[in-house]
């Protein structure tokens, strides 16, 4: 027993052999487990499940979000319908379709290439220029968006300056229809680019030197090395990166929400927008929950795709 | 890392490539440079075309203006509040998780677990209409706990901190067991300090999470005394159209930009380090 044990000299005290009822009981490990894990399982579960869960079962109820969800009826597809036959809500889905597109093709071969040339050659301040692209990363959207608004402006903004300079008309960028959209993408891809970088260079890491080193004693150049070697060793981290940049940008809103509110003429109104304003603007809770199913569909359809790419791509 | 795949022979290839490089740094650098420029320019300089590359007259009036004409120290303050509680939270919580799905053995652990890390694929947006019904049910719209309750523990934080305590030796925590530690003191005392490059990079990608979510509080809050500073800033935004307020809007934006961005820099190589090992790891 170790009733004369003080506290002053706790620390040899604790080194001694005493009686253990506890540490090698596995009972008492299961509790450990429970108190450990009850916060994180309350949080998600009652915040990301059950909501989840709410989102599906509403989408089959017309609910006006300004009455209890009490007075919900039960209308079937009948919201899932109606989405299909509204011109507004298809062509945010066509848009947000363009948008993600857009971001991947851009994003993806250019924070490879990039990466290429933060990784390999050993040149002097390739650190520093990774911090730098990687600080737009952490900057509030909001505040990206002020400064883009304001580089995108027609007449003062530098933008328009710089394409006057080489001689052309600059466009009407965010108030263009046919601009706007791209010029979200562009917003976009200068925000995160940074953040796919990283990943990547990181994923070059992985790749064992001798592969480079025997095939060059074969003779293969740069071009041949990057297709044999860089990018089939690289495929794991190539598709996660396109995942993040798909989930990422599938839900796009602060930018829309405040540059353009979906407009002009619809052109760069997106499901999360269209979302938020069925919902909060509008009060049809299920019309956006139907909406909201349906992106989250998407998802997991664009999760198991990529997924048996890379199950064929490891055969 | 000895890597000697590509030395640049000639002066022209080694030219090239710091061309590139300069190109690659000096895109995101631009509009951050023209952030700052702006701020500090006079409403008239702002608006003169074509746009001057260096302010002219710099005067600090716009960030005074700023900083007055609306709540923005109250609202810098409640970032503080909402992006450090839920930092701190995440952190408790993914620790203990995270040490749980990597050392203990449990049928449906691993179910538990992917269900888990299959929520960090869902968009928030998903979510959100439900989620502001029950917040609201439970009468906690418009208040500080209102906003952070959905973000006290996430899936990110607790896949992170599981795979790294994989990786830290069971013979350790064994040891520490036979020596009679509590299991809440191994993690305290043993497990977090050789995790730390991964607990700090958890901490800052956290904080910069909650200081620039702008959704949910937009959602839940209606005072504007709660606002965090990204809603202060829409406000000051919408504030007003007329082109000389514009860069008292971009002073806004400089200054609600520094904490992140203070974070950021001072933890960098941690930070980098860590949110790339999340990569390979995942």
């Amino acid at each position: 027993m170790n009733v004369t044990s003080t506290p002053t000299v706790g620390g040899s005290v604790r080194s001694l052999p005493r009686p253990r009822r506890r540490r090698t009981d596995r009972a008492h490990r299961g509790i450990t487990a429970a108190i450990f894990l009850s916060p994180t399982l309350l949080v998600i579960g009652l915040f990301t499940m059950v909501p989840m869960i709410m989102t599906i079962v509403i989408s089959f109820h017309r609910w006006s979000m300004f009455t209890p969800i009490t007075d919900m009826d039960f209308v079937g597809f009948d919201n899932y319908a109606r989405l299909l036959n509204d011109s507004a809500r298809v062509q945010a889905i066509a848009n947000t379709g363009v948008y993600v597109l857009l971001s991947v093709l851009i994003t993806v071969p250019l924070a490879f290439l990039i990466a290429m040339l933060l990784y390999f050659p050993r040149l002097r301040g390739r650190n520093v220029v990774r911090v730098i692209l990687f600080a737009t990363y952490v900057i509030p959207t909001i505040a990206i968006v002020i400064i883009w608004s304001n580089i995108y402006a027609p007449g003062y903004g530098p933008l328009s300056a710089m394409v006057q300079a080489i001689g052309l008309t600059p466009p009407g960028w965010l108030s263009d229809p046919q601009w706007a959209l791209l010029s979200l993408v562009i917003f976009n891809v200068w925000q995160m680019l940074g953040y796919y970088v990283i990943l990547l260079v990181a994923g070059l890491t992985q790749i064992p030197e001798e592969l480079y080193e025997a095939a060059k004693v074969d003779g293969a150049g740069i071009v041949r090395q990057t297709w044999s070697i860089t990018l089939p060793m690289l495929s794991g981290s190539l598709v996660f990166v396109v995942l993040m940049t798909i989930i990422n940008s599938i839900q796009v809103f602060d930018p829309i929400y405040l540059l353009t509110q979906g407009g002009p003429a619809g052109s760069t109104n997106v499901v999360s927008f269209e979302i938020q304003r069925s919902a909060f603007q509008y009060g049809q809770a299920g019309d956006a929950s139907a909406l909201a199913v349906s992106l989250f569909m998407l998802i997991v359809l664009v999760g198991v795709v990529l997924n048996a790419i890379l199950k064929v791509r490891k055969r | 890392m000895s890597r000697s795949r590509i030395r640049p022979r000639t002066l022209a290839q080694r030219t090239l490539l710091y061309v590139l490089l300069i190109i690659v740094a000096a895109v995101p650098l631009f509009p951050l440079y023209w952030l700052v420029i702006s701020a500090f320019k006079t409403p008239a300089e702002f608006v003169s075309i074509p746009p001057t590359w260096f302010p002219t007259s710099p005067t600090l009036d716009q960030v005074e203006s700023a900083l007055t004409d609306v709540p923005f120290a109250q609202s810098m303050l409640n970032s503080v509040i909402i992006a450090g509680g839920a930092t701190i939270s995440v952190l408790v919580t993914s620790i203990l998780a995270g040490y749980v799905f990597a050392k203990y053995h449990f049928r449906g652990k691993n179910l538990m677990f992917w269900s888990i890390v299959a929520t960090m694929f869902l968009p928030p947006i998903v979510t959100l209409v439900p989620l502001y019904y029950l917040i609201n049910s439970m009468g906690l719209s418009d208040s500080y706990i209102g906003v952070l309750l959905p973000w006290l523990a996430n899936a990110f934080g607790i896949f992170l901190m599981r795979q790294f305590i994989m990786d830290v030796p069971d013979e350790l925590i064994e040891a520490a067991r036979m020596d009679g530690a509590s299991e809440f003191r191994i993690v305290w005392q043993f497990v977090v300090p050789l995790i730390k490059p991964a607990v700090v990079t958890l901490a800052v990608f956290m904080f910069v999470f909650s200081w620039n979510n702008f959704l949910w509080p937009l959602t839940i809050l209606r005072t504007e005394a709660m606002y965090p500073v990204v809603l202060t800033l829409n406000r000051l935004m919408s504030y007003t159209m007329s082109f000389d307020y514009q860069n008292v809007v971009i002073a806004g934006a400089l200054i609600a930009s520094l904490p992140t961005l203070i974070v950021f820099l001072i933890s960098q190589r941690v930070f980098v380090q860590g949110i790339a090992s999340s990569g390979v790891k995942g």
